[in-house]
């Protein structure tokens, strides 16, 4: 059921922000990427109804973009990109509170804060005040509060901003092991493309107000069965002769990858021969894949 | 048969409620972080004070004899009626207590949502902008009410006690919706007042120096325009005067200055209607998604 | 050949809160990556290296010559900070030449360079709006702008990339490479850390004030052998592998994964792991899809050493 939207337009004033969208999102994780003012927060806003689209309809869970906003608001968890809190309030407080202002009777909200914010990692420091949290302590905060209500669909914005490596890493497992959850769709919109890569099976690319790509991760990249990306050691020269003997291009990168074109029939085992003729060890073997980025740069027809 | 409770994340079983009463978690939520502020708690208590003075004023009164060692001249004075229950209610030490009060708890109920951006928290849920605004409304109203409304009805009810009689009751029958319609004048003033300069920053301190400046301000320019006009109009420029005169209206007093007390009531209505027309402007510009 | 910047001993503390705590460090022309945990003493150690912070003990150095109130460095230095810092009123054109006015430069040739900079930041069609209409990445690319406008021979950048859509971090990273490529030396610091892979190998390691490694990557984790590898292997007949190579002393732990087809092995002889895999791969009929070391990048050896 998810998200889906037919025609949508929208205009600031005469600047039209969106063109034409028209979108289905069901289960799963969906990674929403875009250049800045490309219309992603347009489209968000549109989606958790805030704003009225000029043109076209769409339903999010099932329920009217335009009449039943209401109720949409109450299936949508919403982590803010900004830093967001209530000062004075330690985060079992704050997070029942958040619950009860979605609608959940109070009793129900405490003890659904309580368990919410042990699944986040804050049980320990959970009569902590807020205003003591680290940076990020009030990242899993706002997932969070985003959780509470048992939404059916979580927008996460910018979820890794801000934190330092370890942090990051451990915002992504809980979200990744969010978006496995059945019964839960997740939308997140990043510029980290690592961490897109790492979560989300489908992506939409939003440029210049429509939609630039859309679909699962595997079919966007393609997979492109004629180039290995190998880590060697040894002594590349010889190696490399004999692959451009046999037909292959050779490059090797900065950060010591070697890249091996290969003509349509080749055998990769080839690849292993000539290393083990050249007393080679190959320790990484990868047929390679056009990375995120790149998909991103060529959609959104720049460089 | 043992089961174990799996880790990871699990569903909510429950229902949300149907029906909207977004707005009375917010006033409790308001009213519990105002009592958090250093000092609220005294101020509030502090604030008590004249009510306690006047219920002592009233026992007095009724039991003159045994006071007579005070009386002279007591019985003049410590006539209850309605100008009693006005001069409680309309009180300077009272006003003061209550803009002090608001200063210190209530300057922050916009302006902390807005600083620390938890407005966007808000509207992701399903309540409206009146929730909201009805919401932050009710700590004012709460705060103003307990010490106005309440002590208003009280004293009213301790007067008939200690007379022992209906009498007074029978003598001023509109004195209590006097007393209910001049406290939700009051509390309905002094909602538009804290809210609407509450929305208008991020800071809670400036807020909440601009709410007591601003009330004394008030009284400042009628004293400057009063000295330049020499006009009898110039109290509507202070809100502190505006609201005497209007008590003085209600409980059929002699009116402090010389023109129609509706005049000042409608100056209030017409502030409050403005500051309601610009508060749900501002949050609305804060409610969306950057 | 002599170190760019030279830090020895350098210690400094605000009050009983420590910053940095004993370090001595020699940073080489080319991409340098700062990384560690919030608070870790980054901040600290970048403003001491540009001459904003005096360290309470040791001394900072470049081209050999105290950083400290040594104005002829700071002609070398451009450093883009972390926080947004502008004076909003003024127009992006105002900011830079007036920031590089300050370098001595003739009007003429602050014109000229702002002029440039600002197209190698694709912010020459607002250069007439004011900062304070700028968005988020827009200012982000402002403040790399003003760093690299009087041509420094050092970098030192604090978070560059953030804040910037994916296309606007790609240009970034390749106005660095270039930089790299015309010798300069750049310090940067950032915690997303597939970014720092994508720039560099060498790394700075801070954490709780000291220095926890440093050197290259892989050379890093050579040297983390109490750690053992992790080596993954995608094939059809995965566990039929695992049947041949579990007898082997040097494989440490075997654990599958059936979804993906794939097993791990751990081993604290790659040596001999590789050895062995590359000759089965040619000697019998099992096939292999892929090979790859899963902790063989930046975030596992953060986790191991800042101790998750």
């Amino acid at each position: 059921m998810g998200v889906e939207l037919k025609n949508i337009h929208f205009s600031y004033g005469r600047v039209k922000a969106l063109n034409r969208i028209t979108l289905a999102l069901d289960e799963g994780a969906i990674g929403l990427l875009g250049p800045n003012g490309a219309g992603k927060t347009t489209l968000l806003k549109i989606m958790l109804g805030f704003l009225k689209p000029d043109q076209g309809d769409g339903q999010v869970l099932g329920y009217d973009l335009r009449k039943e906003q209401k109720f949409i608001r109450q299936l949508v968890g919403y982590m803010p990109e900004d830093e967001c809190f209530i000062p004075g309030m330690d985060s079992v407080t704050f997070t029942a509170y958040m619950g009860e202002l979605s609608g959940m009777p109070r009793q129900e909200a405490i003890k659904r804060a309580h368990e919410v914010l042990f699944y986040v990692g804050l049980g320990e420091s959970r009569y902590r005040l807020v205003d003591t949290y680290s940076a990020g302590m009030k990242q899993r905060l706002k997932l969070a509060q985003a959780l509470v209500h048992d939404p059916k669909l979580l927008f996460l914005d910018e979820p890794t901003a801000n934190l330092d490596p370890g942090g990051r890493q451990e915002i992504l497992e809980l979200i990744g092991e969010i978006a496995t959850v059945r019964g839960i769709s997740v939308l997140i919109c990043s510029h980290i493309l690592a961490d897109i890569e790492s979560i989300c099976d489908k992506v939409v690319i939003i440029n210049k107000g429509e939609i630039a790509a859309v679909g699962r991760l595997e079919d966007l990249r393609m997979i492109n069965y004629r180039l290995y990306e190998l880590k060697i050691k040894g002594e590349l020269e010889n190696f490399r002769s004999n692959l451009e003997k046999a037909g292959c291009r050779v490059e090797e990168t900065e950060d010591r990858i070697v890249k091996i074109y290969t003509p349509p029939d080749f055998n990769h085992l080839e690849i292993f021969r000539l290393a083990a003729r050249n007393k080679l060890q190959v320790r990484q073997f990868v047929r390679s894949q056009s990375s995120l980025e790149d998909l991103f740069a060529k959609v959104v027809g720049v460089d | 048969m043992a089961t174990i409770r799996e880790k990871g994340y699990h569903h909510w079983e429950g229902q949300l409620l149907e029906k909207g009463r977004a707005f009375w978690p917010i006033t409790r939520t308001g009213i519990k972080l105002a009592f958090q502020r250093k000092y609220f708690k005294f101020i509030f208590s502090g604030a008590f004070l004249p009510a306690v003075v006047y219920a002592a004023g009233i026992y007095i009164s009724e039991r003159l004899e045994d006071f007579k060692f005070m009386a002279q001249g007591a019985e003049r004075t410590l006539q209850v009626d309605p100008g009693f229950f006005k001069s409680y209610l309309s009180l300077d030490f009272l006003f003061f207590m209550i803009i002090l009060l608001m200063a210190l708890g209530g300057a922050g109920l916009i302006s902390d949502d807005f600083r620390h951006k938890a407005v966007q928290l808000y509207f992701a849920r399903p309540i409206t902008k009146l929730d909201y605004i009805l919401g932050k409304a009710g700590v004012v109203v709460f705060f103003v009410g307990m010490l106005t409304l309440i002590p208003g009805l009280i004293l009213l009810i301790i007067k008939l006690l200690f007379s022992g009689s209906f009498k007074f009751f029978l003598q001023y029958p509109w004195l209590i919706v006097s007393i209910i319609f001049y406290s939700i004048l009051l509390m309905v003033f002094f909602t538009s007042f804290v809210l609407l300069l509450s929305s208008l920053s991020k800071n809670r301190r400036y807020v909440g120096v601009v709410i007591f400046a601003l009330y004394i301000l008030s009284d400042i320019a009628q004293g400057i325009i009063y000295v330049i006009f020499r006009s009898p109009y110039s109290a509507l420029f202070s809100i502190k005067s505006n609201l005497k005169q209007v008590a003085a209206g209600f409980f059929m007093d002699k009116l402090p200055y010389a023109y129609p007390w509706y005049l000042s009531l409608i100056v209030l209505l017409v502030f409050c209607f403005l500051s309601y027309v610009v508060i749900k402007r501002k949050v609305r510009g804060v409610e969306v998604i950057r | 050949m002599r170190a760019v910047i030279e830090a020895r001993d350098l210690s400094r503390w605000y009050g009983n809160v420590l910053g940095i705590s004993e370090v001595t460090l020699e940073i080489q022309p080319g991409i340098t990556a700062l990384l560690g945990p919030n608070g870790a003493g980054k901040s600290t150690f970048m403003k001491i290296i540009t001459g904003q912070l005096k360290p309470n003990i040791g001394e900072a150095m470049i081209y050999g010559e105290r950083v400290w109130n040594n104005r002829r460095i700071f002609r070398q230095l451009g450093f883009c900070p972390e926080a947004d810092a502008f004076y909003e009123e003024l127009t992006g054109f105002e900011f830079l030449t007036g920031l590089l006015s300050l370098y001595g430069f003739r009007q003429s040739e602050c014109r000229e360079r702002a002029e440039h900079v600002l197209k190698v930041v694709e912010l020459y069609d607002v250069r007439h709006r004011q900062v304070r209409s700028y968005s988020r990445g827009m200012r982000q690319r402002i403040k790399v702008a003003q760093a690299i406008a009087h041509d420094p021979e050092i970098l030192i950048l604090d978070e560059p990339l953030s804040g910037l859509d994916p296309l606007s971090k790609r240009r970034v990273i390749k106005l660095i490479k270039e930089f790299k490529a015309h010798g300069k030396t750049i310090v940067v610091s950032s915690h997303v850390l597939p970014e720092v892979e994508a720039m560099t190998s060498e790394i700075v390691l801070i954490h709780q004030g000291k220095i926890l490694a440093r050197g290259d990557i892989y050379f890093i984790r050579e040297l983390i052998d109490t750690h053992p590898h992790m080596i993954r292997i995608k094939s059809p007949a995965f566990r039929e592998l695992a049947r041949i190579l579990a007898p082997e002393d040097y494989i440490l732990n075997i654990s599958f994964n059936q979804e993906d087809q794939s097993v791990i092995f751990e081993t604290h002889h790659r040596d001999r792991f590789f050895n062995r895999l590359n000759d089965l791969v040619l000697e019998s009929d099992l096939k292999v899809d892929e090979i790859t070391s899963p902790d063989d990048n930046l975030q596992a050896i953060f986790d191991y050493l800042v101790g998750k």
